[in-house]
């Protein structure tokens, strides 16, 4: 569930910001909460792509004892393999990436469109589109997910699929909403009074505004997808083959890490995982509030208004 | 009464919703590919006979259509199947399941509800201070924790101090009341403080955002401009309104607790309903996981039901 | 000269990004008698509704304030939200635009007038629900809608309501920021007419904010002028409209459509400066029809021209010097 996330502070924005293009870039350069989350989604994600390039050890490669302790030539020490756990974790963040991204696009892709079906035709098709987004709604995704990764085996695929199929029903709603008000603007009606197609006028002048939220709902998606691969992962349905961070807190939870006081084995990669929602929570609630029009003027604070002493008379320019 | 028909409107449609979760749920077990419908014939150390009558009594012989009035006929009756994993009925194990889980998951709740309140209210309160950036930070920081890995943190923290599995201690011969109810203190901590620590967060963001909204109100500047202290205007305005949102969120975070439960019920060995439907995945017990896949979604429902009910009893403004 | 209410000096800013202020309100300064009617005017985004908020000490922690209130002589704003609040609603009561959730939606009407009874001590219980009855049927309510939502009163009703409770302490000034506009045109008369014979019977002051002259014309004897966060001119409401001394107050006022249709209504091009960037010269030279050299280099002081007329426009200096 995602969680409205105001900027802390209390200054008022005195421009909104127009462009809606540039939205996202204009968000990120204004808000520190946001700058910060983008910085780290890069710099992890650039992590992530040059794994096989950066990585200091193979990751098959077992360079020491069972959980070896963590020494200079390994920071964080070696994992139940006897692999090097700052490799494990390059590796990992790419697979657990790799994965919070494609469910996202799968649900950014179901959501989406039926969002803006929903709220592009309105009438029987938004009801009953709707009807099928609250029942998927009021479905336990966990429990769902365990089920369907149980039944359908474990491979990466799969997981892609089962979380993307469950995560699309809050994209959807939100899309809905911004497609019902950008429907009504003077230039969609006039453009389909000039005899646009339905697709046209869709494409052409719906997505464009509806973009920037759809934006930053996938970024927010993401957080929960990579939640989920790592509950899954920990519930031992993740793919095998595949080391993702989850994996890596389910291996060292099943070999008994903790028992053998290997901390590091559970520890980095689970902060990992924290930091990376961290950072798509706030870049993510950054451009939701910055695209909703909230109310930005507290009325009432602790703190009130301050008095400067009176420099010059009346109306003389200070 | 005012806006009857708006209960009897969400009643209904809760009651659809659990009609639709429960033939989705047969529409997941027994329709499924292949897999799932004759697993429940295909009952582990049963003999030929065993399978015959399960076979009948499911009516897997029958065409898809009577499997499913069958189904509904049972269901009515309360009778979900038997496990495979220990030959009782469905329903009794979730029982037990149930009333381990529900204390645990509720003094979580309690926990994070009272923390949550409290930090959110200051944190609005206190906007554009170091206190604001430090409590929503914090709140983010558990927010973003993956549950099961916080709760395996807790564990290398207190291992030596707490216990880190199970309900209750197994060796404790015939305890006093006041030994069983320590021990079962002591176990019932640290899941309850990772459920209670994850969802606390998440709390806090709730209540700050529906605060600062509030507190921005045109309501906000009249009550101001009339006099009243600030504290007041916090309480009587401020919180009073704003308890419509977070009561609501609140509520309906509730029906997803108990599957989220899952994940600290195993790190804890907790028998609880979330654990009940891990061990069943793994075993492949169908009837559990069917029986517990449709708890955990009335669950929702009767949470969700509950957010609107409470929303149409704190708004004066809702009349139909 | 102890007038019932003296701001002299009245400057707000408003904290933004990056370190930058928004000078809102750049020295105001006006005096009320009791039973005066004093209009504030000009366009939207000209500080008149920030002044009156500064008034009464209803800024946001991001502004900043400097000058002086003087209610009966006592500098009210001396000593900042201490000593303001003591002054509110008893002395000093504002109503808001109507628009505005300005009633809070979860309490019944009554129970917020029986709010300010009690908190001031004018009474309690059942006396606090009895005078709040008589309260509303003085602006025209049902008592018996004293237990009702607001959002089961009409626009104009609710306006009401608001008004009933700015005068449950006996204020002496009633400030009225924007009253009617978001009403209807039928509403809009009956609140303006109400505001008039109240502010009669009970001789109170008014401070009325608007953009819409006609309202001004009809309930105020003596306006001020607003523009770019100061006053350019002030005197009594037929003297600005048949001589303004002011280019804005003439360009404003001939910008009002005629209800006899004479005329076609001119809008004045442009638009007001950016009041977060220092500024040279009159803040007008950019759009005003009778700029000459003196405008751009030299800001315009607000100076008295007359007896209770003052404009701040070297044009007049001009016609002094000349004369």
């Amino acid at each position: 569930m995602s969680v409205a996330l105001q900027e802390p502070g209390l200054i008022v924005d005195e421009e909104p910001i127009r462009s809606r293009r540039g939205i996202v870039w204009e968000t990120v350069r204004r808000r520190p909460s946001a700058a910060g989350g983008a910085a780290v989604l890069l710099l992890l994600a650039l992590a992530a792509v040059l794994a096989p390039v950066l990585a200091p050890y193979d990751l098959h490669e077992q360079v020491g004892p069972v959980f070896g302790h963590p020494s200079w030539s390994h920071p964080l020490g070696l994992d139940d393999g006897g692999i090097d756990m700052v490799t494990l974790l390059m590796w990992g963040v790419r697979i657990s990436l790799v994965v919070g991204f494609a469910a996202t696009f799968v649900s950014m892709v179901i959501g989406g469109t039926i969002g803006v079906a929903a709220g592009y035709f309105g009438g029987k098709v938004d009801t009953i589109l709707m009807r099928i987004t609250d029942y998927f709604l009021v479905i336990p995704d966990v429990p769902l997910m365990i089920i369907v990764a149980a039944i359908w085996g474990p491979s990466l695929f799969h997981i892609v699929i089962v979380i993307g199929i469950l995560l699309w029903t809050s994209t959807a709603r939100v899309i809905r909403a911004q497609v019902k008000s950008v429907r009504e603007r003077v230039y969609v009606k006039r453009a389909r009074s000039l005899g646009a197609s339905h697709t046209r006028v869709v494409f052409r002048h719906v997505l464009p505004q509806v973009a920037p939220l759809l934006i930053a709902n996938t970024v927010l998606t993401i957080a929960v997808a990579i939640f989920d691969e790592t509950a899954l992962s920990f519930l031992g349905l993740g793919d095998p083959s595949r080391i993702s961070l989850g994996k890596v807190i389910e291996n060292a939870f099943q070999r008994a890490a903790i028992s053998t006081g290997a901390w590091w084995a559970i520890v980095p990669p689970g902060a990992l995982v924290a930091v990376i929602i961290l950072a798509c929570s706030l870049l993510g609630g950054a451009l939701e509030d910055a695209l909703n029009p909230r109310l930005r003027v507290s009325h009432l604070a602790a703190r009130t208004f301050r008095l400067r002493p009176l420099v010059g008379r009346g109306s003389e320019v200070v | 009464m005012r806006g009857a028909d708006y209960v009897v409107k969400r009643v209904v449609f809760a009651l659809l919703t659990v009609f639709v979760a429960i033939t989705i749920n047969f529409a997941l077990f027994r329709l499924a590919p292949g897999s799932a419908v004759t697993n429940l014939a295909r009952v582990p150390h049963a003999t030929p006979e065993t399978r015959l009558a399960i076979k009948r009594q499911f009516g897997l012989d029958k065409s898809k259509f009577a499997q499913y009035w069958i189904y509904l006929g049972q269901l009515v009756r309360g009778n979900l199947g038997v496990s495979f994993a220990n030959s009782q009925p469905v329903s009794k194990n979730l029982r037990t399941a149930l009333i381990n889980t529900i204390p645990m998951v509720l003094l979580g709740t309690v926990f994070a509800i009272v923390l949550g309140t409290l930090t959110g209210v200051i944190a609005a309160w206190r906007r554009g201070t170091k206190v604001e950036g430090a409590s929503v930070t914090t709140a983010l920081a558990f927010y973003s924790m993956p549950t099961h890995w916080l709760g395996l943190m807790l564990v290398i923290l207190f291992a030596g101090t707490l216990p880190t599995g199970g309900m209750s201690d197994e060796f404790l011969l015939n305890p006093s009341f006041f030994t069983h109810l320590k021990d079962l203190a002591e176990h019932v901590a640290l899941p309850s403080l990772t459920l209670g620590l994850v969802l606390y967060g998440e709390y806090t963001l709730i209540v700050r955002s529906a605060m600062l909204e509030t507190l921005g109100e045109d309501y906000i500047l009249t009550a101001r401009a009339k006099g009243l202290r600030p504290r007041a205007i916090l309480r009587r305005h401020a919180l009073r309104n704003a308890m419509l949102p977070i009561a609501t969120l609140v509520a309906l975070s509730l029906g997803y607790i108990v599957a989220g439960a899952i994940l600290v019920e195993t790190v804890f060995s907790w028998p609880g309903v979330g654990r009940a439907v891990y061990d069943a995945v793994l075993q492949r017990d169908y009837p559990m996981l069917q029986g517990g896949f449709l708890l955990l979604t009335i669950s929702v429902v009767f949470f969700n039901l509950v957010a609107d009910l409470l929303y149409f009893k704190l708004d004066p403004r809702i009349t139909a | 000269m102890s007038g019932l209410l003296e701001v002299e000096g009245l400057q707000v800013w408003f904290d933004l990004d990056r370190g930058r202020e928004l000078h809102a309100v750049q020295g105001v300064s006006f005096s009320l008698e009791p039973g005066e009617r004093l209009g504030l005017v000009g366009e939207s985004g000209c500080g008149k509704t920030t002044t009156v908020l500064g008034l009464l000490g209803l800024l946001p922690p991001s502004a900043s304030v400097a000058g002086s209130v003087r209610l009966n002589g006592v500098d009210i704003l001396a000593g900042g939200e201490q000593t303001i609040r003591p002054h509110r609603w008893v002395d000093l009561a504002i109503v808001f635009q109507g628009a505005m959730n300005a009633l809070n939606p979860v309490k019944t009407v009554g129970s917020q007038i029986v709010e300010a009874l009690e908190l001031h001590g004018l009474a309690r219980g059942r006396d606090a629900r009895l005078r709040t009855g008589e309260l509303l049927e003085s602006v025209g309510i049902p008592e018996a809608r004293v237990d009702r939502f607001p959002h089961e009163f009409s626009g104009g009703m609710r306006q009401r309501a608001a008004i009933a409770m700015a005068l449950a302490c006996n204020p002496s000034v009633l400030v009225a920021d924007e009253p009617t506009t978001a009403l209807d045109v039928m509403v809009q008369a009956q609140i303006l007419e109400l505001l008039d014979s109240l502010c009669r019977d009970f001789g109170l002051a008014l401070l009325l904010v608007t953009h819409d002259l006609p309202v001004v014309a009809e309930l105020c004897d003596r306006a001020a002028v607003m523009y770019a966060g100061e006053i350019v001119e002030h005197g009594p409401v037929d003297a600005l409209y048949h001589e303004p001394r002011h280019p804005y107050t003439r360009l404003l006022f001939a910008a009002t459509p005629d209800l006899y249709g004479e005329g076609v209504p001119a809008s004045i091009p442009g638009a007001p400066p950016r009041l977060d960037l220092p500024l040279t010269g009159c803040p007008f030279h950019t759009r005003c029809d009778r700029a000459f050299a003196r405008c751009p280099q030299e800001r315009p002081l607000l100076r008295e021209l007359e007896r209770g007329r003052s404009a701040a426009c070297h044009l007049n200096d001009v016609v002094a010097e000349v004369v």
